[in-house]
């Protein structure tokens, strides 16, 4: 089954194959945890931008307050450049994710992980304009943590850590 | 004069040497120990004003320097108070009834210039004495840090020249643009009673949230490169908030630092979008790497940030 949901991902399969492939993803099952997985590992490989907390339930919610179309378009045809030899490299991955955890577990105890934890690999640094963002007051907690290692704090004492407080009043504004 | 020495040993441009024979003048580092004595050794309370763009926030920061202990509130907007002792740090949020705690590891003290730390500034900084002026009553020489290449900012500080207290200190950008401020508009040295360094919420039944900061090797992560002057001062796993255990490996050229935070997506509640924001001297650089969030917090340019951002990477060990 697994080999099936990442044929379908690939766009390989057509017609009846895909309408049982589709089918099999409906409810909780292996194959739909094969599906999530396969994307995390291939979100993973590209370095894909992380979504926020939540994103599938929500256009789930959104998708189902949408109107029913009658008349669907032509399944999207072939994915250039995803082959068996991909997905063979998606299972490396997954393994080398494993490996990844371990190391990860191994400075620091660290309950509950998830079974879809992983790491693969150096993911491409790729040098480009980083969007501008706001800082929140969740910035705190980095900012708190930062002050104590900086050196000034022996020039100044305390007197730069009102930067890691200063933003949390603007933010409740 | 080893300075001299090491920038020959390093074939920099004579201009280069110049500066460094004026940097390693005794009378200057002499006047960056002064300030760091007087910050650790005197006793003083004071109302000091914050500036950053068109921000100005008003605290009051006051040191009992024989127990130690330093408490800093904010007086502007929320209500916030943090108190430092020898080995802990509290930082009071009286609205959420939270308390963050940052306990010293035993490796580590706070930070501290040590002459030879003062020594290496100097291959990154032209450090000179600058002009004398009046501020908040007090007599002030400046000691100006001039940085050699646009990784860093430059530091304008001013010290009461009989006791060296900083009473001013500028951060600017390599152009000489003001990037931020701190200025002390009152202060006044001794007569520091315990009564006024204990925190008013010292009795309060807040959360303690508790860093739990230890020692560690963050087994598979490095950089790719380091950033010129800056090296690795410490390498821990600790708790941001209460959130599950994160790395952070701190870099620093001596006066500037840099964090690196590095922590798993998943259980993640809320995570700081990827991308770049600023405040003051600090940017805050987000991306992912191998399937983690990589949260690097500096006051350095924006650049240098994200160089050591990216510079990030995982290898399996």
């Amino acid at each position: 089954m697994k080999e099936r949901i990442s044929a379908l991902m690939d766009g390989e399969l057509e017609g009846h194959a895909a309408e049982e492939a589709i089918e099999s993803l409906r409810g909780e099952g292996e194959a739909l945890e094969s599906w999530r997985m396969y994307h995390l590992i291939s979100d993973g490989m590209r370095d894909t931008r992380l979504l926020s907390a939540g994103f599938t339930g929500r256009v789930s919610r959104r998708l189902a307050e949408e109107p029913t179309v009658l008349a669907p378009g032509p399944l999207s045809s072939h994915l250039p450049g995803r082959t068996p030899a991909q997905r063979l490299a998606y299972a490396g991955a997954a393994i080398a994710a494993a490996i990844g955890l371990v190391s990860w577990l191994a400075f620091g105890p660290q309950p509950e992980v998830p079974r879809t934890e992983m790491a693969v690999g150096p993911a491409p640094s790729v040098a480009m304009t980083p969007v501008t963002v706001q800082l929140t007051s969740s910035a705190n907690d980095y900012l708190l943590a930062h002050q104590g290692f900086s050196p000034r704090v022996s020039l100044q004492g305390m007197v730069p850590y009102v930067r890691t407080v200063a933003e949390r009043g603007e933010s409740n504004k | 004069m080893n300075l001299r020495r090491v920038a020959a040993a390093l074939s920099v441009p004579l201009a280069f040497v110049a500066g460094a024979a004026i940097a390693q003048s005794p009378e200057t580092l002499s006047w960056l120990r002064k300030i760091q004595d007087a910050t650790r050794n005197l006793s003083y309370t004071g109302t000091f004003v914050y500036q950053q763009g068109d921000k100005n926030e008003t605290s009051r920061i006051t040191r009992l320097a024989p127990a130690d202990i330093e408490r800093l509130e904010v007086l502007d907007g929320l209500p916030r108070e943090l108190v430092r002792t020898r080995d802990t740090v509290r930082c009071y949020l009286p609205e959420a009834k939270v308390v963050k705690v940052e306990k010293r590891t035993p490796d580590r003290s706070f930070p501290a210039l040590l002459p030879d730390q003062l020594n290496a500034l100097a291959q990154h900084y032209d450090i000179v004495l600058g002009d004398t002026r009046r501020i908040g009553g007090f007599e002030c020489q400046g000691v100006m840090l001039t940085p050699k290449d646009n990784l860093r900012y430059g530091y304008r500080l001013y010290a009461d020249r009989a006791t060296g207290m900083l009473v001013r200190a500028v951060t600017v950008d390599a152009a000489g643009n003001l990037i931020e401020q701190f200025t002390f508009t009152q202060l006044s040295l001794g007569h520091v009673t315990p009564d006024m360094v204990k925190s008013r919420h010292a009795g309060a039944n807040f959360r303690v949230e508790d860093a739990q900061a230890r020692p560690a090797q963050l087994a598979g992560w490095s950089l790719t490169s380091e950033l010129p002057g800056f090296h690795k001062i410490v390498e821990l796993t600790r708790r941001l908030g209460d959130s599950k255990p994160v790395g952070q490996v701190v870099y620093s050229d001596g006066i500037a630092a840099v964090s690196v935070f590095i922590e798993p997506l998943q259980g993640k509640g809320e995570p700081q979008r990827p991308g770049l924001a600023s405040m003051g001297a600090i940017h805050v650089y987000t991306r992912q790497v191998a399937n983690h969030m990589v949260t690097v917090v500096g006051e350095a340019p924006a650049t240098s940030v994200q160089l050591i951002g990216n510079a990030v990477e995982y290898r399996r060990p």
